[in-house]
């Protein structure tokens, strides 16, 4: 991938700072992801081509869930036992990030760029309380990232996607390029976005974004819908399923 | 594998019908109700626990009402007693929720359910392996009905006594009301029914005929359980429709077998082996509150 920063001569940048267009070409394949019965989470495959006639650049694509107020809390130990500590509140933190790129991303971009276009999940989390006396700021930070890495909720991807591997981002002859990412079952059904970038010697020169829908359908949908809409009547029904069962139960055992 | 709308997770179907109707089959084997063994064993499936607490609920239900209608037939029922105790149970549920929600805001509702639950399950497991051991080495101990002495008790003497003419009592109302609102907010953060905990205290504090307890006790939980279903599903949504009904096919169908099989074989033995594995669960919770964690930070609940 070495390619791709050779091709990056001086001559290009010429472009103000600041002045990003929206001309790169980029789709999704999966617009829609339903969500039934039978689902067990999704791949999103974005491509697109990149403007440059000659490929220079570097390909940044980043899927983003909505973002969420998040907690975070470290075990402390009190009277001998490991109890949660007082939470670090995060006023914002995506409920899904996933970024893939062409090569490493600290080689792509600075990490300024990388803080200000939020190209990592730390850079899209924002802070909101204090915390605790003599505490780290950076450390519930990198709990939060760890421990949704661990949940495969945050991804971070280079190069080709391998067979081992759940995501990665391919470049194409011809400027065309394909990230593809697994969305895992327990991503929140949302509506996502997928933002791809093209940068150009550490700078951003294009970017565009793309809406990806995932929602419920069918019976799925239908219970969903009853459990947030009229929690009440769904409350009743689970009873009453509950009183059906039990008097079936006791008629089986009646008659044996 | 079927997802789970309200859990938002999927689970393997079998993998559920198996564990619920292995906690049935205990349940019938041994005659305990198992929502103390089933709330943890959703847990450790990776249901999120306000989801196991609350779905779990509607499987008490299901459970209950079968017994209930059962004994309704052996006229085994204190109604009267059985509404007192659903009283209490009332109001000691909607603290429970109430409680259930404030602990899940500060982020210390799993440090209470772990350590009820390591209470609860030492205290029963124990009490399971003395009594299977005691009996498998040949001493009777004493039954229920002997112990059970005209005594009076503190329920005889505090004020507002009532007739309670199915099971020939005049005690006070504050005893069952009290009882009732205890199990009720047990059940509503534990996700169990409580009538492991209800007879012992029905038959030695309410000293309540041993004929009725059972009957009457399920009728309390019956009622706590049907409301617990009901405030979950309004208050933190956490009830899942799919999960309950995988729940209450495989609970039936494994309490069951549990009966068919267990009229033939020795409780005894039963019961002490699940009073150790009830003991090494215990030990689990214990482990795990006072060894240091390998991973320090904790994510807030996924509710708030």
């Amino acid at each position: 991938m070495a390619l791709a920063l050779l091709c990056a001569t001086p001559a290009a940048a010429q472009q103000q700072p600041g002045d990003v267009a929206n001309d790169l070409p980029a789709a999704v394949a999966e617009e829609q992801i339903t969500v039934s019965s039978d689902y067990r989470g999704s791949f999103v495959t974005v491509f697109g081509v990149n403007p440059d006639r000659r490929g220079r650049g570097d390909i940044v694509v980043v899927v983003r869930g909505p973002t969420q107020p998040a907690r975070v809390m470290r075990k402390r130990q009190v009277f001998g036992l490991y109890m949660n500590g007082d939470a670090v509140r995060f006023r914002e933190a995506p409920s899904f990030f996933a970024v893939l790129s062409n090569r490493p991303l600290r080689q792509i971009a600075s990490a300024e760029s990388i803080w200000r276009y939020q190209l990592d999940p730390a850079a899209s989390a924002q802070l909101s309380s204090a915390v605790p006396a003599g505490a780290d700021p950076s450390a519930y930070r990198a709990a939060l990232v760890r421990l949704r890495r661990e949940q495969g909720l945050y991804q971070e991807y280079s190069g080709r996607a391998l067979p081992e591997r759940r995501g990665g981002l391919t470049l194409y002859q011809g400027g065309l390029f394909r990230a593809v990412v697994r969305l895992p079952a327990n991503a929140p059904i949302a509506q996502y976005h997928a933002d791809t970038y093209l940068f150009r010697d550490g700078r951003l020169v294009s970017s565009q974004r793309v809406p990806i829908t995932i929602s419920r359908v069918g019976f799925e949908r239908r219970i969903h819908d009853l459990a947030t809409q009229h929690s009440f009547i769904y409350g009743l029904l689970t009873v009453l399923l509950a009183l059906a069962a039990g008097w079936v139960a006791a008629l089986i055992f009646r008659r044996t | 594998m079927i997802y789970l709308p309200i859990a938002e997770m999927p689970v393997n179907v079998l993998l559920v019908l198996l564990v619920s109707g292995a906690v049935g089959f205990m349940s019938g084997l041994v005659g305990v109700g198992g929502g103390f063994i089933m709330t943890p064993s959703l847990i450790f499936l990776g249901i999120p626990a306000p989801v196991a607490v609350a779905t779990g609920a509607s499987q008490i239900a299901a459970t209950s009402f079968s017994g209930v209608l059962s004994q309704t037939r052996r006229k085994a029922v204190d109604w009267r007693m059985g509404i007192l105790l659903s009283i209490g149970g009332m109001l000691g549920s909607a603290s429970g929720v109430w409680l259930f929600e404030r602990l899940l805001r500060i982020g210390q509702l799993d440090l209470i359910i772990s350590l009820l639950y390591l209470l609860l399950l030492a205290c029963v497991g124990g009490l399971m392996l003395a009594e299977g051991v005691a009996v498998m080495r040949g001493r009777s101990t004493p039954g229920v009905s002997i112990l059970r002495r005209p005594a009076r008790t503190i329920a005889h003497t505090l004020p507002f006594r009532m007739r309670f003419p199915r099971s020939g009592l005049y005690i006070s109302v504050i005893p069952p009301l009290g009882l009732g609102f205890i199990i009720g907010a047990l059940a509503a953060i534990m996700g169990i029914g409580g009538g492991f905990i209800l007879i012992p205290a029905m038959i030695y504090l309410l000293r309540m005929p041993t004929n009725v307890v059972i009957g009457t006790s399920l009728f309390q939980v019956l009622v706590i359980a049907s409301l617990i279903v009901v405030m979950q599903s309004t208050a933190t949504q956490t009830v899942d429709l799919v999960l309950a009904a995988l729940l209450m096919l495989g609970g039936v169908i494994g309490a069951q077998l549990g009966v068919r099989l267990g009229a033939g074989l020795k409780s005894e033995h039963l019961r002490a082996l699940l009073g150790a594995l009830l003991l090494a669960a215990s030990a689990k919770f214990l482990f795990d509150l006072v060894i240091r964690p390998v991973e320090p930070y904790v994510l807030g609940g996924g509710l708030l």
